[in-house]
């Protein structure tokens, strides 16, 4: 297994380096249309008889087709031609698959690549493991999507990916296929290493005001490697139409000025780890002057202070319900913080940062009704289509209407009751988890080793 | 428009009535509660009901009290009325900012440390007071932890000037870190961890043992100094000290455990050295709840913010504990556990174990009248009987909804002001001009 492993990061590692001058967007290495194709078209499921929570328009009691992979239609008394397998919902709760914007699960070995201080030529895709427990998880909670994500120790860290909880499949059977790729940025304690104690080594950055001028004169770095490519790709092209000659040698490869150039050509999605207000003000200032793509702060407590600003520069918060106090910049904060970004118009989603609270997103949203207001829809909202917007994938999943990809979780409650357990949760049209079913191979099992401890011991030789 | 000024001049006449009532509040000695639904935790429901606090202590309760003369009156129509809830293993007042070694007094250096008490070093100004009492905690155990012997506990109330007016019971138990496998993180990979093969958990259990030994000796020996001048009296040993009234049982000691194995021997260990015991943690229970049943031993749970020890327990495994546990007879209690920011969530946890078997009845009484069995302070508090202390709440709707909201808190009868931290951010920003 370890073997295997370490050869998958290497190979993930010489990709990596293969594919740098590839847009990123070539996770899409399978087509949509060639990942759905390898189920049968004409599987045909029909959820019956649930109460619907489609995000998207008016909750009702009814009926969910999906076909392939896909909704194919919603409403009541849906007929369905022979061989439809029917699940008989008798009145529980279906709402979109929880997606988490943020998460750290199905990593193979630690999250952060503490060797540097600027990391981005590292890549989450290239060290996927999808035998993590936490995968099954946080199917169990009703989750079908996540962003898995380099750690917060580097002012620019490694790049993150769109997974889709397929919970079986390899490492590359999880990938969310035409998922915008993303960058973890850090700001303010952790790139500082201000908790980490003598552990923390001396090194620049220890101040906020480093952290940002690190990334900045990583841009003004990968502005010159930019242009000396440019020159060169000039003189080579110039010289094949007979003018001046090709130039002795090309200008160094740097697999880490290739990531930073093109988060300056936009085309990675930027999720910055930032808590302090005035720090995340800044780092939007900082992104706009170089046309930087910043599409969401991370955990970004401190964000109910500075609404407008958010609001302005369209960046989303993925945030917590409520983890707070555990250091400085984590401490002025309050559990009505998400409630009040969305109601000044911020798109936020509530995220979970730890393979357990994963499983308790729908709890969590609950939370925001209590503290801060929201109503259920806007509550729900927060662990569904906004972070399908925030993941750039919401023309994929985040509310159940047709023609959207079939990632649904049912509950026997309403989701955001506290004594509401997820019954089934469905990927791509396909049953990743069924508690039912889990209960009864639970009882079996169990029956059958009291059946072995029964049985008179035989000899063995 | 005309129309239109009287009534607002009402509202803010009222509003500023209703203002002075609650400055007021605080003092007031007596007050009745009128038409809630009273759940006394022990008896039966009392719908339409009033109760009535009197010098900080419960009056009466029932169907057809009359206020006083002098009585502050609350109209709860439509909310209910329960006990105060007890957090029966917090660091609230112990630890600020977990990462901020200055905020901390959570852990001492060293492995014994018995003599040591958490009263010392509670600070009654802490945040967490104030924000973990909104779902309706009025008491908190607040424990030290780390090592073997962590030191001492309190029990003290979620308000107060000092530590001394807030305390219950000071030292409320003793405490010793079972020795085991790392306690479960919830964490990446939590629950995945490897057991060791060799059995190291009964050689440090013999090394607890070995200690108690030394303790038993010490006060023996001291005790026979005392009645005989012959014999010279040990030197003073504040930690063997601070073991006597565990040793005697007359104080009880919480011993955390967690493995199946671990609770076996932790059974056993409590039997021979015949201590009054309150096991802690327990994550693995309910694969032993008969043998913790006939023990006669209760169990403080754990935050359910976990995942499972093992997988092979079942992703429920830590839901699924409480209600296990229960239906063996054992008496269960919650808590919030080692996270002194989360203390809020306490009913929560409650909410999480009846969503996954727990009769909800059961589920109040562990975080009312059990734990306050369990620390001996019954007598004094959780429940509603009249003469006990008046720790109740006032609140819309079933506390372990996290979309209820207690409206009033009543601490030793003081009308406790809910505005807390968060609030007062809140108050500010939301106030903000929108561009």
């Amino acid at each position: 297994m370890k073997k295997k492993i370490i050869l998958l990061a290497l190979i993930g590692l010489l990709s990596a380096a293969g594919s740098l001058a590839a847009a990123p967007s070539a996770t899409t290495r399978k087509s949509r249309t060639t990942e759905t194709s390898e189920l049968p078209v004409e599987t045909r499921l029909l959820l019956k008889n649930g109460h619907i929570i489609p995000i998207a328009g008016e909750n009702f009691d009814g009926d969910i087709l999906i076909v392939g992979t896909k909704i194919a239609r919603l409403g009541k008394n849906l007929s369905v031609e022979a061989g439809t397998e029917v699940i008989d919902l008798k009145g529980q709760w279906v709402m979109p698959g929880i997606i988490d914007s943020h998460s750290h699960i199905a990593i193979e070995g630690d999250v952060n690549e503490m060797g540097n201080l600027l990391t981005p030529e590292v890549d989450i895709r290239d060290v996927i493991n999808p035998e993590d427990i936490n995968i099954f998880y946080a199917l169990t909670g009703g989750v079908t999507s996540i962003h898995t994500m380099h750690g917060s120790a580097n002012p620019i860290g490694g790049r993150g990916i769109v997974l889709k909880l397929r919970w079986g499949a390899d490492a590359d059977g999880l990938i969310f296929e035409g998922a915008p790729r993303t960058v973890k940025w850090a700001l303010g304690e952790n790139p500082k290493q201000s908790n980490m104690g003598s552990a923390g080594k001396q090194r620049y950055p220890k101040t906020r005001m480093g952290v940002e001028e690190s990334i900045r004169a990583e841009f003004e770095q990968a502005k010159d490697y930019m242009k000396s490519w440019d020159v060169y790709d000039r003189k080579v092209r110039e010289a094949k139409t007979g003018k001046g000659s090709v130039p002795p040698l090309p200008p160094r490869k740097d697999y880490r000025l290739e990531v930073v150039a093109n988060i300056l050509r936009g085309k990675y999605w930027v999720r910055c780890h930032a808590y302090q207000a005035e720090e995340m003000a800044s780092i939007m200032r900082l992104c706009k002057e170089y046309g930087v793509k910043l599409a969401a702060f991370e955990h970004g407590l401190e964000g109910y202070r500075i609404t407008n600003e958010l609001v302005d520069n369209k960046v989303a918060v993925s945030t917590f319900a409520d983890f707070w106090a555990y250091k400085w910049e984590a401490y002025n904060t309050m559990p009505q913080s998400a409630a009040l970004m969305v109601k000044r118009g911020v798109l936020v989603a509530l995220n979970s940062d730890d393979a357990e609270r994963m499983r308790r997103l729908n709890l969590d949203a609950a939370k925001t009704i209590r503290f801060g207001g929201l109503t259920e829809l806007e509550a729900l909202k927060t662990i569904t289509i906004n972070p399908a917007i925030i993941l750039g994938v919401d023309k994929f999943t985040g509310t159940l209407e047709a023609g959207k990809d079939a990632d649904i979780a049912v509950f026997n409650h309403h989701p955001l009751d506290p004594y509401t357990v997820c019954q089934m949760t469905l990927v791509d049209g396909k049953v990743y988890f069924d508690r039912a079913k889990y209960l009864d191979d639970r009882r079996k099992a169990e029956e059958a080793k009291a059946a072995e401890a029964a049985k008179p011991k035989e000899k063995k030789d | 428009m005309k129309k239109t000024v009287l009534p607002a001049l009402i509202v803010v006449a009222l509003t500023a009535l209703s203002f002075a009532g609650r400055a007021g509040d605080s003092d007031a000695r007596v007050i009745l509660i009128k038409n809630a639904t009273i759940i006394p935790v022990v008896g039966d429901k009392i719908e339409s009901g009033q109760l009535l606090i009197r010098d900080g202590k419960i009056a009466g309760l029932g169907q057809s009290l009359t206020a006083p003369a002098d009585a502050l009156i609350i109209d709860a129509a439509g909310q209910f009325v329960y006990p105060g809830f007890i957090d029966a293993y917090s660091h609230f007042g112990l630890s600020e900012i977990s990462a901020i070694g200055s905020t901390s007094d959570v852990r001492e250096m060293g492995k014994e440390n018995p003599e040591l008490r958490a009263a010392w070093a509670i600070n009654p100004a802490s945040v967490h007071f104030g924000t973990s009492r909104i779902n309706g905690t009025t008491v908190a155990l607040v424990a030290p932890s780390g090592g073997t012997f962590p030191g001492q506990s309190a029990l003290v109330r979620m308000d107060g000037w000092t530590v001394a007016e807030m305390s219950v019971k000071d030292p409320a138990t003793s405490l010793i870190n079972f020795p085991m496998t790392p306690r479960p993180a919830g964490g990446e990979g939590g629950g995945a961890r490897q057991e060791s093969k060799v059995d190291v958990t009964s050689k440090l259990v013999d090394k607890i043992k070995e200690y108690l030994k030394e303790a038993r000796r010490y006060l023996d020996l001291k005790k026979a100094a005392a009645t005989d001048s012959k014999l010279k009296a040990p030197a003073i040993n504040p930690k063997y000290e601070a073991l006597a009234p565990v040793l005697d049982g007359s104080l009880p000691v919480i011993i955390s455990v967690e493995k199946e194995k671990d609770i076996e021997l932790a059974i056993k260990f409590v039997k021979d050295e015949k201590l009054k015991a309150i096991f802690r943690g327990c994550a693995q229970g309910f694969k032993v709840a008969q043998k913790i049943k006939d023990s006669g031993i209760p169990v403080i749970l754990d935050s359910l913010y976990v995942g499972p020890t093992d997988p092979e327990d079942g992703y429920d495994a830590p839901f699924r504990n409480a209600a296990e546990l229960v239906k063996a007879g054992v008496m269960i209690c919650f808590s919030s556990g080692d996270d002194s920011t989360f203390g809020k969530d306490l009913p929560y946890h409650a909410a999480r174990a009846v969503a996954y078997g727990l009769d909800h009845e059961e589920a109040v009484k562990a975080l009312t009248i059990n734990p306050a069995r369990i620390f001996g302070v019954e007598a004094r508090m959780g429940s509603l009987e009249a003469g006990k202390e008046a720790d109740l709440f006032i609140t819309t709707g079933d506390p372990l909804d996290a979309r209820s909201e207690v409206k009033h808190l009543f601490i030793g009868g003081r009308h406790i002001d809910m505005k807390n931290y968060w609030d007062n951010l809140y108050e500010k920003y939301k106030d903000r001009p929108i561009k």
